[in-house]
């Protein structure tokens, strides 16, 4: 129970008696900061959502994209970092289950999921290193038995982190256009609850999700049955091909209450439901619980008495559980019944619409002093530095995580994980390329340019697989908004996030919320995680092989930005100093002059210039073809800075370009016209990566060596501490 | 000092779901002419052998290596440890 007590007085003001306990626990449960998003709602408006692809229905789960032809895209990001962090399996997979109901109750086929988590330290955490295995396994498992890739995502470590976990999950649908759900109800229609059933597992999920995680409190845990939630998956589409759905949603945080309340709201009707027509795990179970239940693999579903047969004919084949359990009328009220005696009778509008919060903000202290730098201890050895970097555990090559991922199943992946960006084929020929990002790093530092930053990587990511950004999901994790130091950086990530999509036209189609991100150690640093969708209307751009004597470019200056950096925190063990700040025209010009030199095929592969900055980017491309490259740091355009700053700058708007020498002319031509900052930096060849600042040696590793410190040191890590 | 097996089981607790037991109940057991079966849990079973110097002790030593080495989510598994005499 999470209602405060001005929420209590404002709810019997609103309905003018007291509330029954049922009433309460479903009131509770929707105003919850997890269902009702009651303190960010009011802020969250100022993002841009409407765009000539986005398609907008009343009652969508999931953000709508037109891509052309008849066919329309889906994309939705949730995080499920409460229960991950006391159950990193179930929590993990329930995640992934969850966000693909999302996708599904539009009426489209789920067909990738990503990824992207975070724990603390594995490095000195056991448990940081047990949440992390499990929930990686978690994931693998859910997705793996649904026959749905997981194409993507991102891992990263931080102390902020400790005894928690953040996992998001994003999903990706696709279908025609035509047969989109058009939700929408008519009096007399019966409310069908689909599905597994309903038992006491996650009672009250979504208002644990809502409080912080104190270390006693930690009941809300759901098992996993991915087998379920493909049978559902294959269900529903075969209802909506036969057309027997009228309106659709699927139960996620809140259960019925929420469900109920949220599509009678949406659709302006009213639902009258009985408690013993729900199918429940137990018998004894007490109307308050079935109301806030969160067994996982549920959807709601409404349809016309005509049509009720065929569905549950289409159950049966299945094995599916399928109850009537309700049915519309059109008073605007959510009457909750068990056999003749009513539990719960409330206006719809008020479950549905929690008073939203005005909450104060006030920039935090720290930021104050954040910014100065503290004196560093000189390096003496790059190259050894370089391979330690290589096996840090933020740095490493993430295979051992995506290599347990079945990323192919479904034969739609052209790029596979471990690229920028991955890429899937369309039906419509098509491609859909789709990234995402984040840096709390760079966010504790600046929270709006840190914010922007994640943004700019994830279309750059994008990007460098020839896709134009047509679309961008965020998901704001942050501490307790109560908090107003910590509100205060919310609302600079929100108002960047929002400055960028405006200036590149990508339109916000979706996104999450999940405050009260607390660990016992204090507020988890801002965390917002951009999802970007880019579309290829011909053929994207499949990495070649690099060769001997293609020549490296990079386009983007290089800054004085390390604060936040991997060099700082990991290297130096310092928190602070100036972030990367994005300049909006210079990443506007060098994302088209990319595209525009990937389009007329004149390079071989792009990279974006990211964590780890310069000197892990081109050790990435080395090490990915298994080639050498000698670049010459002097070369590097952009203020003149020490090596190390140079090597480690996070700076953004930065991408490494390999080509052919014979295209060289042609692409300094194009990126001159463009006004483009760039220089040709290096040469490949050989089998050493070789960094010199006129002409003396800094670093000179084998890629071998370094390939193989890259590849193992992350499942060296997690297998045997 | 004795021989003793110890044996840990370990089930979602009462509450939880338990999906392979439903399945083998429903697609399995109930599929057949057997109609008197109501429930099946599934559990999971460590045999431990373990020399110790009394029944006590030898629970107490292996509850105590399950916990450390995290071998079950207290969140989520019911523990029965069961000792015998080997």
């Amino acid at each position: 129970m999470s209602l405060e007590s001005q929420e209590l007085s404002d709810l019997k003001s609103k309905i003018g008696r007291e509330p029954t306990s049922t009433e309460l626990q479903i009131v509770a449960a929707e105003w919850s900061e997890h269902c009702s998003y009651k303190s960010s709602k009011k802020h969250l408006k100022m993002l841009p959502m409407t765009g000539p692809l986005v398609i907008k229905e009343k009652g969508y789960d999931s953000g709508v994209l037109d891509v052309g032809d008849g066919y329309v895209v889906t994309a939705h990001i949730e995080s499920h970092n409460h229960p991950s962090a006391v159950e990193p399996y179930g929590g993990a997979a329930t995640g992934v289950g969850g966000v693909i109901r999302d996708i599904l109750s539009a009426g489209t086929r789920p067909i990738a999921i990503f990824d992207g988590l975070r724990f603390g330290n594995i490095e000195k955490d056991q448990q940081a290193r047990w949440l992390f295995k499990n929930a990686v396994t978690g994931i693998a498992d859910y997705g793996n038995c649904l026959g749905i890739p997981t194409i993507g995502g991102e891992v990263e470590f931080d102390e902020c982190y400790q005894n928690y976990a953040l996992v998001d999950v994003a999903a990706v649908g696709f279908g025609k256009k035509e047969n989109l759900i058009k939700n929408h109800a008519k009096k007399g229609d019966l409310v069908i609850l689909l599905g597994g059933s309903t038992g006491r597992d996650g009672i009250g999920g979504s208002q644990f999700a809502s409080d912080s995680l104190e270390s006693e409190d930690r009941s809300a845990v759901q098992i996993p049955d991915p087998f379920i939630e493909k049978l559902i998956i294959e269900a529903i589409l075969e209802a909506r091909n036969e057309k027997l759905i009228h309106a659709m949603k699927d139960l996620g945080g809140g259960g019925l209450s929420c469900a109920i309340s949220e599509t009678a709201d949406a659709l302006d009707i009213g639902i009258e439901m009985d408690v013993e027509k729900v199918h429940t795990r137990e018998s004894d179970m007490h109307p308050d619980e079935i109301m806030v239940s969160e067994s996982q693999e549920r959807m709601l579903i409404v349809t016309s008495k005509i049509k009720l047969k065929k569905l549950q004919i289409i159950c049966k084949k299945f094995h599916i559980g399928c109850s009537v359990i309700g049915h519309v009328k059109f008073d605007n009220y959510m009457h909750i019944k068990k056999g003749k005696k009513t539990f719960a009778n409330l206006p719809t509008d008020v479950v549905a619409n929690a008073t939203l919060l005005d909450l104060p903000s006030k920039k935090p202290v720290y930021l104050d002093t954040i910014e100065k730098e503290k004196k560093l201890k000189p390096i003496t050895d790059y190259s050894k530095l370089m391979m330690k970097f290589l096996a840090s555990p933020n740095i490493a090559s993430k295979i051992w995580v995506y290599g347990q991922y079945d990323h192919e199943v479904g034969i739609r992946t052209v790029t596979k994980p471990g690229r920028d960006a991955s890429v899937l084929r369309l039906d419509n020929g098509k491609f859909l390329s789709a990234k995402i990002d984040g840096n709390p790093k760079h966010c504790y530092i600046n929270p709006r340019e840190g914010a922007i930053g994640c943004f700019e990587e994830a279309c750059r990511n994008v990007v460098c697989t020839g896709a134009k950004p047509i679309g961008m999901l965020d998901h704001l994790q942050f501490g307790s908004p109560k908090d107003p130091e910590i509100f205060w950086t919310f609302l600079e990530s929100l108002k960047g996030l929002t400055d960028f999509a405006k200036f590149f036209k990508i339109p916000c189609v979706g996104g999450k919320v999940s405050l009260y991100n607390e660990t016992p150690a204090g507020p988890i640093k801002p965390t917002p995680v951009i999802g970007v969708l880019g579309l290829i209307d011909k053929k994207p751009s499949i990495p070649q092989k690099i060769s001997d004597n293609d020549c490296l470019v990079i386009i983007g200056d290089t800054k004085d930005e390390l604060g936040g950096s991997e060099y700082f925190e990991y290297v130096h063990k310092f928190i602070g100093g100036k972030c990367p700040v994005v300049n909006f025209e210079d990443s506007k010009k060098n994302m088209f002059s990319v595209l525009k030199v990937i389009n007329d095929s004149l390079v071989k592969s792009a990279h974006d210039c990211s964590k780890g900055g310069l000197a892990v980017a081109v050790s990435e491309m080395c090490m990915t073809n298994q080639i050498g490259c000698k670049v010459s740091l002097e070369k590097v355009p952009g203020e003149k800075l020490s090596v190390d700053r140079i090597l480690f700058s996070e700076s953004h708007s930065r991408y490494l370009l390999a080509l052919e020498r014979k295209n060289l002319k042609k692409l300094e031509s194009i990126l001159k016209k463009n006004n483009v900052s760039f220089k040709e930096i290096g040469e490949f060849g050989g089998y050493r990566i070789q960094f010199t600042n006129s002409a003396k040696s800094i670093i000179d590793l084998r890629v071998d060596k370094a390939q193989k410190t890259w590849l193992n040191s992350l499942r060296d890590l997690v297998l045997h501490g | 000092m004795a021989i003793y097996d110890v044996h840990v089981t370990i089930e979602n607790k009462p509450g939880i779901s338990d999906p392979e037991g439903d399945t083998i109940l429903n697609d399995l057991v109930l599929k057949g002419t057997q109609k008197t079966v109501s429930k099946i849990k599934t559990a999971k079973m460590l045999k431990f052998t373990i020399k110790e110097k009394d029944k006590k002790t030898a629970q107490s030593k292996v509850q105590e290596i399950c916990d450390e080495l995290r071998i079950y989510n207290p969140m989520v598994s019911k523990v029965t440890i069961d000792v015998f005499d080997s």
